[in-house]
């Protein structure tokens, strides 16, 4: 017979459930999987996609006074505080600077500059968004890939702009543009890779874009932008090199501006290692890597990105 | 239909842990926080740490084509969270939620306008954040504009927009989805008494096509008018699950197959009140027995018995009158019975009859009675809030009678 103290707990216990016992968290699906799933929800939401690539391109340039001319200017003061900084050290040793070291330099503040502004407006991308990440149901990555979209068109009339500049400065190899075409796609890769981590974090951790701005702000003092990658000799080139956007940047501006080919190596005056392919190989580990490691984890992260925001 | 097209939502085991308070939404936060976790203490019974709660527990449920659920409840209750795993916002802890089929959500409707935009540029980006083809917008863009009434404005930023009409117009996208199942959440509200009025005619019609739907409100008149079936939650739990009826009558206290534990330390207690008939037309009588007992020890304090009607769909107290009001005063001792008779001058609906006793000096109430509840059909038919039983007599008018000014004889 039962006691009215034990009538009573179990009473108790019917009414007030217990959750089941923590299970092994083996429901996550393989990285394979995950993967897939995210192209295939990139696939079947392309037209999201365009909408919010439109939605920002538009946002960008309505009500602004420059409109598409703003897509010109943040790489031109990148390449003309890269001239200012040439020119001073050209007539500290007394020479004058060559219109193909302004080429390489112009080529080289389109890569930064959509680098730049890709990472600033991917990181953003999830925050900005508010309402839509916490009200209704996407994929998010098309948050931060839409930003990367919007940030292409621009990088791509900046290009437009050196296509009519070059050849009447007589500059421009044609036998370079492949690899430039090529370089870009991976340059897009590594920047969506960060700029998918950095969206991540920014969602959990607010001071990640201090940290995301420390990135834009001072990378260019390690990124072979206003300087070519021979400036500091050999070991400085060994350095740089070990960033992954050293090989896209300079490889873009060896095959477009010097017209180097890329399969072969490049050693500079100075004993510099200025081009490898391995310096392609590795950029390109790097860019592939990390587009799939971000990719899961982003989409790992981003079931709790409505609780977090 | 195919099959994959036909939706379906079934929730097993659904539980849901939030956290609360201290959220580390700092790097360098974040760091003491994993520590402190790593060391500790976690409450075993509940698999909670400290500063997480369950919003939702052990939830079973499940929406076929054709059936509407209603979800009510108290703030907190975790409508909103049941909402967003709907639509595949969150998921849950623990168990499974299957919704198959495209979700259309009524929920913040104006969720994706950008203020930038213009309304036609909005209603393309709102439609594909919903997940419409944009061909199917193109296709009935003509349509959405008409239904929102922003016809003239469809070209101007949606910033130079009042609310309302922003509200209009995203109402306006969602309710041209062709969803598989629909989830609707307060947004009968949206603007004037007009557009409501249709909206709800439009929410109507979409509810009766063939698709699981799930309706969130504090409107409990729209839970009664749109679902087939209601759930009463309260703190993440199920209270109760059954008709629409129940649910509300239930959620405002007054649940007729489980009656309300009377309380009090008044002198007069409260035995048992019934009532003639359950359900009755518009503009009918209704008669109320209450028996009552005065305690033995007798009585000094002028108390009163008080009866009141209160509506189910919203809870509010439409009347009340007491034996003082009436004229009548109670016996000092042993037990006794008051007949109220009530003219139903009301509009349909599920009313709840309660009374209580009431203490004139301490302005409280002394006895908390049983409380009933009573379906009021249409009686005869009528338009507004109070049932006159008004009558009508015709007389026919002859030529020679009446000279210049017709009059009713």
């Amino acid at each position: 017979m039962m006691t009215d103290a034990a009538l009573e707990a179990e009473k108790k216990a019917r009414s007030e459930p217990t959750p089941p016992p923590q299970q092994a968290k083996s429901t996550a699906p393989s990285a394979i999987r995950t993967l897939a799933n995210v192209a295939r929800d990139v696939v079947r939401y392309h037209e999201l996609l365009y909408e919010l690539t439109i939605r920002d391109l538009r946002i960008r340039y309505k009500q602004s006074v420059m409109g598409v001319l703003w897509a010109v200017l943040t790489p031109l003061v990148v390449v003309l505080a890269g001239a200012i900084i040439r020119f001073a050290f050209a007539s500290l040793v007394g020479r004058t600077v060559a219109p193909i070291e302004l080429g390489g330099l112009a080529v080289k503040s389109i890569g930064w500059a959509f680098f730049v502004g890709a990472l600033g407006f991917g990181t953003a991308s999830l925050t900005a968004n508010l309402p839509l990440v916490t009200k209704v149901y996407f994929p998010r990555e098309l948050l931060p890939i839409s930003a990367m979209l919007t940030q292409v068109v621009d990088s791509v009339v900046g290009a437009m702009a050196l296509a009519v500049l070059f050849p009447l400065y007589g500059l421009g190899h044609a036998s370079g543009l492949p690899w430039v075409l090529l370089l870009s796609v991976l340059l897009l890769a590594l920047t969506t890779a960060v700029a998918m981590m950095a969206a991540c974090a920014n969602v959990f951790y607010r001071d990640a874009k201090h940290l995301v701005q420390l990135v834009t702000s001072f990378g260019i003092f390690f990124t072979p932008v206003f300087f070519d990658l021979d400036a500091f000799g050999p070991e400085g080139a060994y350095t740089f090199s070990l960033n992954p956007l050293t090989p896209l940047l300079e490889g873009a501006r060896l095959a477009l501006v010097t017209g180097h080919d890329l399969r072969e190596p490049l050693i500079s005056a100075s004993g510099a290692v200025v081009w490898t392919p391995g310096h392609l190989v590795y950029a390109a580990a790097w860019a592939v890597g990390g587009l799939l490691v971000s990719t899961i984890v982003f989409r790992r992260a981003s079931g709790k990105f409505a609780e977090y925001v | 239909m195919s099959d994959q097209h036909t939706g379906f939502i079934e929730f097993a085991g659904v539980w849901k842990k939030f956290h609360y308070g201290e959220v580390h939404n700092r790097l360098r936060d974040a760091i003491p926080a994993l520590a402190r976790r790593l060391v500790g203490r976690r409450d075993k019974s509940e698999g909670l740490w400290h500063g997480e709660f369950w919003a939702l527990r052990d939830l079973n449920f499940s929406v076929t084509p054709g059936q509407a659920l209603g979800i009510i409840g108290p703030n907190g209750a975790g409508k909103s969270t049941i909402l967003k795993l709907l639509t595949h916002i969150m998921q849950p802890t623990h168990g499974t939620s299957t919704v198959r089929g495209r979700v259309g959500a009524l929920i913040e409707v104006a969720a994706g306008f950008h203020p930038d935009l213009t309304g036609k540029e909005n209603v393309f980006l709102q439609g594909a954040i919903m997940g419409m083809p944009r061909r199917e917008i193109s296709r009935r863009f003509d349509e959405i504009v008409a239904f929102s009434g922003v016809e003239a404005f469809i070209d101007t930023p949606v910033k130079r927009y009042s609310s309302g009409m922003q509200a209009r117009l995203g109402f306006s996208v969602a309710a041209h989805l062709d969803p598989d199942v629909l989830v609707i959440d307060e947004v009968l509200a949206v603007g004037d008494a007009s557009f409501q009025r249709k909206a709800f005619a439009r929410v109507q019609e979409l509810v009766r096509g063939e698709i699981p739907v799930v309706v969130v409100s504090h409107q409990l008149e729209a839970i009664t008018t749109l679902c087939t079936k209601a759930m009463l939650l309260d703190r993440g739990r199920v209270v109760r699950a059954g008709t629409p009826d129940e649910c509300i009558l239930a959620y405002l206290g007054g649940d007729a197959a489980k009656p309300v534990p009377t309380s009090g330390d008044g002198a007069i207690s409260i035995e048992s009140m019934t009532i003639s008939n359950t359900v009755l037309n518009s503009g009918q009588q209704l008669r109320a027995t209450v028996k009552c007992a005065v305690k033995e020890d007798g009585w000094t304090d002028p108390e009163t018995l008080r009866i009141g009607v209160r509506s189910a769909s919203d809870g509010e107290l439409l009347f009340e009158t007491s034996t003082e009001h009436l004229g009548i005063s109670l016996p000092t001792s042993g037990r006794f019975t008051l007949t109220f008779d009530l003219q139903m001058n009301v509009q349909r609906g599920i009313y709840l009859i309660e009374c209580c006793a009431w203490d004139r000096i301490m302005g409280r109430k002394s006895f908390t009675g049983p409380a009933t509840n009573v379906d009021v059909r249409d009686g005869t038919m009528f338009d507004g809030v109070v049932q006159l039983n008004a009558r009508a007599q015709l007389a026919f008018l002859t030529l020679s009678e009446g000279g210049d000014v017709p009059r009713l004889s």
